[in-house]
């Protein structure tokens, strides 16, 4: 039996507003929605005017050592760079990648959301969570959301109990298990450097340099990528990064220059 | 305390347009209205014309209206949102009277109500149609600040609405000083009055003026403003304009 | 009767260009004071700066009403945070705070361009630049708003440091001592107003350091 203190409550009318004020702290964080008829239109208007960044080359494989996963760093707003310093790999936990490519508010929020799942999947199961069922779940939640213009390109690489891990997951509901992915806007190039060069049974260095050069190349082809070449490698003791080169620098490594015979000299015009 | 779970039914993401009623374009809209601070306090202006569309048709609105005991509100836009916006106030104030503890609700907490109505209603996709002036003075201090039908808000020494932004405040911004008289601060807002009568299509010669100070309000009987029709700018209007009749 | 506006917009956009900069010990939050609406200046004096914490200072460009009520929302957020751990939120937690505040409203948006300055938790300058739905990156320096594209390129060339990324990772701090960058961000500010008809009249600057949060200003051009 509780002492009802009803009586001690403010007869104050309280309007609705004010209520919605208090929920909106105390009740857990949702998500808010436009009032619109025309979501999809609202949708892609909202979306223009916040300019999202876009353009990416991402790549992971899997290969002899562990999975090798690699990414530039720029993002653009049509023709504007609005960064080149962007950290389009995103470390979930020691043992388990996710790659950046289309919205990065969606991939970064969603990651971390992604991170938080895996970690409370450990303190309730005592083990770590497979990269199956990281992917799934990721893939889950963005299934959920379909249709209502999120904007996702992911891969998921880890190692877990049954080895190396590989999954692309999409915004779109798709999921895919793999040993080689490329997404983003430079993709089409990183996957002619990849295709061409991969080999499973590679050394760690070999597959090092290949994810790099295929990342260099997309680069060099495709202008909404650029700035750094990140390139991670995922083994059985969980994840290092393995190089990080300004493409810039980096050309000059694939593309030296080479010293020129001079044809003329300038002399100096006699008389005037 | 479940007093007031009327709330408009949470209408679904995709639901029909039919069950929202929503102000979606205004029927009849006020135009301008201007406000300056003076040495004093708050003075503000306003025409009486109350436009359904391009027709004039009401000539007396009165769009400044008393709020509490140091508020003073004009509004431009949509005159039936300004109404139950009076209404929404006329509760607010009713109710901080009920505390009886000898506060009131001063120019700055009025018009922090309003940026949040304007706003929350914005929200919700279903504007009130209005861009409001609020003006006060309590406790010494000079209030004036303005709110727009999405929630902009801003306070500033004069400030003024639609077509005054355009045309009143480059007259404000070159004659407005701190130490207006109350007479050289009428003769300013009338002067700025006297322009958008001659270039604001919307704008009738029936307008008032309302003075706040610490002591009280008054908002002025209807009264026209001398126009100079002569003057060369309007002899000929299509001269120069080639192909216009 | 006909429709007077064609679409009803729920946003606008206010314009102000927003910079800051970190410092070793020290960082730096400028913005302008103008507010317009399409070729009106509405005011030439609103503060686009909003301090969130002892140590941690927000500018914000876009659309005014919105940025007002975000403003709200985290000052809500940290009083809560205060009540509840009796201490002055950091600047990376309210960091990661704004983030989610501003992707919970992935649909319907912020339409606010953020950029955060402050000391981390070893009074090391830090400043977090954000996109309106809330991905956001810890940088040495950035610029926000209408004027960015003029600013950045600038900031670039003046500050630029080794990025983040390569390995050996670097410090991203930049290498000016307090007033060099306090005069750095004026001359940005005074360049960016003479082609951004968005950006002028007044510049609020902050710098925030050990001894706590100093204001001053400097005028800009008002046309």
């Amino acid at each position: 039996m509780k002492l009802d203190t009803s009586g001690l409550e403010s007869a104050e009318p309280v309007w609705a507003t004010f209520n919605e004020l208090a929920d909106g702290f105390s009740a857990a964080p949702s998500f808010e929605l436009p009032n619109t008829t025309d979501f999809d239109g609202f949708q892609k208007e909202a979306i223009q005017m916040v300019k999202p960044a876009k353009g990416t080359t991402t790549l992971a494989f899997i290969f002899k050592e562990g999975v090798m996963v690699a990414a530039d760093s720029r993002a653009s707003m049509g023709g504007y760079i609005s960064s080149q310093s962007v950290k389009k790999i995103i470390e979930i936990n020691p043992y388990m990648l996710g790659t950046m490519a289309g919205g990065a508010a969606d991939c970064q929020f969603w990651h971390r959301n992604l991170g938080i799942k895996c970690r409370l999947h450990e303190l309730a199961n005592k083990r770590r969570i497979s990269v199956t069922g990281a992917s799934k779940l990721l893939a889950n939640i963005l299934y959920s959301y379909r249709g209502m213009g999120l904007s996702v390109g992911t891969m998921i690489a880890g190692w877990d109990e049954t080895g190396p891990g590989l999954y692309y997951v999409d915004s779109e509901g798709g999921r895919l298990k793999g040993m080689r992915f490329s997404v983003g806007s430079g993709s089409p190039y990183a996957y002619g450097v990849l295709d061409s060069g991969y080999r499973y049974d590679m050394s760690v260095e070999e597959a090092a340099e290949l994810a790099r050069r295929a990342i260099y190349h997309a680069t060099f082809r495709d202008g909404a990528s650029g700035g750094v070449a990140s390139v991670y490698h995922v083994g059985p003791n969980g994840w290092k990064k393995l190089s990080g080169d300004d493409v810039g620098e980096l050309h000059y490594k694939y593309y030296p220059v080479m010293p020129s015979t001079v044809e003329q000299e300038m002399v100096e015009v006699a008389g005037a | 305390m479940n007093f007031m779970d009327s709330k408009q039914p949470e209408s679904g993401l995709l639901g029909p347009e039919s069950d929202s009623q929503r102000t979606l374009y205004p029927y009849v809209t006020g135009t301008s209205v201007v406000a300056l601070k003076y040495k004093d306090g708050i003075l503000m202006a306003a025409d009486m014309g109350g436009s359904y569309g391009s027709t004039l048709r009401y000539k007396s609105v009165e769009r400044m209206k008393p709020i509490g005991k140091h508020s003073l509100l004009g509004a431009s836009g949509e005159i039936s949102d300004f109404q139950e916006i009076l209404r929404f106030l006329d509760e607010l104030i009713l109710y901080d009277n009920m505390w009886d503890d000898g506060n009131s609700l001063g120019p700055k907490e009025v018009h922090n109500y309003l940026t949040r109505v304007m706003y929350n209603r914005r929200n919700k996709f279903n504007p009130l149609w209005n861009s409001l002036v609020l003006g006060g003075v309590k406790n010494g201090q000079k209030y004036l600040g303005t709110v727009s039908m999405i929630g902009v808000n801003f306070e500033d020494n004069h400030v003024a609405t639609g077509f005054g932004n355009h045309l009143a405040r480059p007259i404000l911004r070159q004659e407005w000083h701190e130490n207006l008289s109350f007479e050289d601060g009428v003769k300013l807002l009338e002067k700025c009055m006297r322009v958008l009568l001659y270039r604001d299509r919307s704008a009738v010669n029936k307008l008032q003026i309302a003075k706040i100070t610490e002591e009280g309000m008054t908002i002025s009987q209807p009264y026209s403003l001398k126009t100079h029709w002569e003057l060369s700018a309007f002899q000929n209007p299509t001269q120069g304009a080639v192909g216009s009749w | 009767m006909t429709k007077q506006q064609a679409n009803w917009s729920p946003y606008d956009n206010n314009g102000g260009s927003c910079v800051a900069i970190a410092g070793a010990d020290y960082c730096v939050v400028a913005a302008d004071t103008r507010m317009s609406t399409g070729y009106n200046i509405l005011t030439r004096d609103y503060s686009k700066l909003c301090k969130l914490a002892d140590k941690c200072v927000m500018a914000s460009s876009g659309f005014q009403a919105d940025v007002k009520a975000l403003q709200k929302h985290l000052a809500a957020r940290h009083l809560i945070y205060q009540h509840q751990h009796n201490k002055q939120m950091s600047c990376p937690a309210m960091a990661q705070l704004l983030s989610n505040t501003l992707y919970y409203k992935r649909f319907f948006p912020y339409y606010s361009f953020n950029v955060l300055g402050g000391l981390d938790n070893e009074g090391k300058g830090c400043v977090f630049t954000y996109d309106a739905v809330g991905s956001y990156e810890k940088v040495g320096y950035s610029s926000l708003g209408s004027g960015s594209t003029l600013i950045m390129p600038f900031l670039d060339n003046q500050l630029k440091s080794p990025s983040p990324l390569l390995l050996p990772a670097q410090d991203a701090v930049t290498p000016l001592v307090e007033a060099e960058a306090v005069d750095l961000v004026k001359t940005v500010f005074a360049s960016a107003s003479e082609r951004d008809i968005y950006t002028g009249d007044k510049l609020e600057i902050v710098v925030i350091n050990a001894d706590g949060i100093h204001r001053e200003y400097m005028d800009l051009r008002k046309d």
